[in-house]
């Protein structure tokens, strides 16, 4: 697949939170503003772009030189889990500001399935190491994406009425299924057309 | 410091448990997997093989077949079984067809794909693929014209799927036409 | 006791009221059997994990937990995953991806975290279960009403020469299809969500 078809694929088709699954923990939790949500998914995508680099030398370096496939999810979350601690750390010394904005959030990346979920489909799908970090970019753009649209929705909700049942995470599912249906217009008949 | 080898060798050693456990419960299911595996793939060659002896897997080098086994029957060539790979609306179809020497499809399955459930999914039944086969080279149903109102009906929302392994097929025969040709 | 066991079935429960582990909770509940199916998985590495954890409370040390407890929950999802493929290769094919991502399941790490590492192995085996059945509960039920509304089926495991799907007549031949996808599985747990809400509220006011 060219370049420009695993973008689209990522950000619209098989959107990560509207198409795939992955990711709904913050897409619910942390999509109450628009300034945490744009920080939740900046770091997001930070963190999934580097990961899906990270995890694709793991896999084609260490576990299939050695033979040792069966120990690919133990090592792709610990790396996981490293990278966020090493980022927090980086970032916090080199800028402090950028630390205040995401500093918050990156501590939960590590349980957020979407990054796991790139670097399992990267390995899967084969891809080479820069089409492994392009899809983990277009993935991360296509949560982020998400979870601001969301967002701003939910602002507006704020003002208005809602029955009582369905207030706070009931209506966010329900206005989550609805953008759900506005993205099935992004499918494979479009990447189809766009780039033959 | 003292302090930190003992953190450091604590979670050292639960990780070396693990993979140590990891290692044994692997070498238990590691051949089960793989004789799962060959037992699926035969099944599957015997399933759309139009008869012969199915001969050694050849890889090649090209846009849609994989490989392909050439079945024998007595020294005389009867046809082909070939891997395609074509493309669906989850993904990568992996489908394995049986071909006779002049290109006509005789049968073939989905043996891999990443479709969605109760649309493109349905591929994976043999009643679906009836549609395409005893056709050959463009002849065989790559887009909702070439079918009759209730085959087009029961593929409706599907048809990336149906399309993709309808084209898949279709260089599968032509392949097959022109090893025969040479 | 036996109240640990039974708060994480409708009190505490993962999915629906603490809001953990969603992303399986929609991605593997188009069918009932896949439910079920990840719902076991589950179990079985949550009673792992909390045995460890719990046992081992001692002997992490506190400022690595977080990584020690990941590859104890990373290893038995590992082992799920090659008994599965091995012994039930088309479930595993069914879950798919959803399988490894049993490691980031807020659910398992939560109860390491908040119960394992300070209550004792047969506590924590309880809490385990408790909050498995639970997990497992909510999955059902929202495959069920997806599978129904979805393919207008229930695949139940097959035995023999059933092969354990229940076909509903009018439905089968056209379901709505829309929530086998995504958007369905979004819309439904928001219903069932305004659903339980509605019956709290309701039991409040009778009190």
């Amino acid at each position: 697949m060219t370049y420009v078809g695993i973008i689209i694929t990522f950000v619209f088709i098989n959107n990560f939170i509207l198409s795939q699954f992955m990711g709904l923990c913050p897409f619910i939790g942390v999509s109450k503003n628009v300034e945490s949500a744009v920080g939740m998914g900046f770091a997001v995508t930070f963190v999934m772009s580097i990961a899906a680099l990270a995890t694709w030398a793991i896999q084609n370096l260490i576990l299939v030189p050695l033979h040792i496939e069966f120990l690919q999810t133990i090592t792709f979350i610990l790396m996981i889990a490293a990278l966020v601690q090493f980022v927090e750390m980086f970032v916090q010394k080199s800028s402090p500001s950028l630390y205040k904005a995401l500093g918050i959030y990156l501590p939960l990346i590590t349980t957020n399935c979407a990054v796991l979920g790139i670097a399992l489909i990267a390995v899967r799908s084969n891809y080479n190491a820069l089409e492994s970090f392009v899809a983990g970019i277009s993935a991360g753009l296509g949560f982020l994406l998400a979870i601001v649209l969301m967002s701003t929705i939910r602002e507006k909700l704020d003002s208005e009425w809602i029955p009582k049942p369905f207030r706070g995470t009931p209506i966010a599912f329900i206005t989550g299924g609805l953008m759900a249906l506005a993205f099935m217009a992004f499918d494979k008949a479009l990447l189809n057309n766009l780039i033959g | 410091m003292t302090d930190m080898l003992k953190i450091g060798g604590r979670l050292a050693l639960i990780c070396a448990v693990a993979a140590l456990c990891l290692g044994a419960v692997n070498a238990v299911t590691e051949p089960k997997i793989d004789a799962a595996r060959v037992e699926k793939l035969q099944n599957a060659l015997a399933q759309v093989s139009p008869g012969g002896t199915i001969g050694e897997e050849v890889l090649v080098d090209d846009a849609v077949v994989e490989s392909y086994y050439k079945l024998d029957d007595n020294g005389k060539t009867i046809g082909y079984i070939l891997n395609l790979k074509g493309s669906g609306y989850g993904g990568d179809l992996i489908i394995l067809a049986g071909f006779l020497s002049d290109g006509t499809l005789y049968n073939t399955v989905l043996m891999e794909d990443d479709e969605t459930p109760g649309l493109g999914k349905e591929a994976e039944k043999a009643s679906y693929m009836k549609k395409y086969l005893g056709f050959s080279g463009s002849n065989i149903p790559s887009a909702k014209s070439q079918l009759d109102q209730t085959e087009a009906d029961a593929i409706s929302g599907a048809s990336i799927t149906f399309t993709g392994i309808g084209k898949a097929l279709e260089a599968g025969s032509v392949y097959v036409t022109e090893m025969e040709g040479k | 006791m036996f109240k640990e066991f039974s708060k994480g079935l409708i009190k505490e429960n993962p999915v629906f009221v603490l809001a953990l582990g969603l992303c399986p909770a929609l991605g593997v509940t188009s069918k009932v059997v896949n439910a079920l199916g990840m719902g076991a998985g589950v179990i079985f590495v949550l009673i792992g994990s909390n045995i460890f954890v719990s046992l081992l409370k001692n002997f992490i040390p506190d400022k690595v937990r977080i990584p020690a407890y990941i590859v104890i929950i990373a290893s038995f999802v590992t082992v799920v995953e090659m008994m599965m493929e091995a012994f039930l290769p088309s479930l595993y094919d069914a879950l798919g991806v959803f399988v490894p991502l049993i490691v980031v399941n807020c659910v398992i790490l939560g109860r390491a975290e908040a119960f394992a590492n300070k209550n004792g192995v047969g506590a924590s085996i309880l809490d385990a279960l408790g909050m498995g059945i639970g997990f497992t509960l909510a999955l059902v039920v929202i495959a069920f009403v997806r599978e129904v509304l979805g393919s207008g089926s229930i695949t139940l495991i097959g035995m023999g020469s059933w092969d354990g799907v229940i076909k509903i007549p009018g439905l089968y031949e056209s379901p709505i299809r829309v929530f086998s996808l995504a958007a369905g599985a979004l819309l439904v747990m928001g219903y069932l969500k305004a659903l339980l809400a509605w019956s709290t509220d309701r039991k409040a006011v009778k009190k």
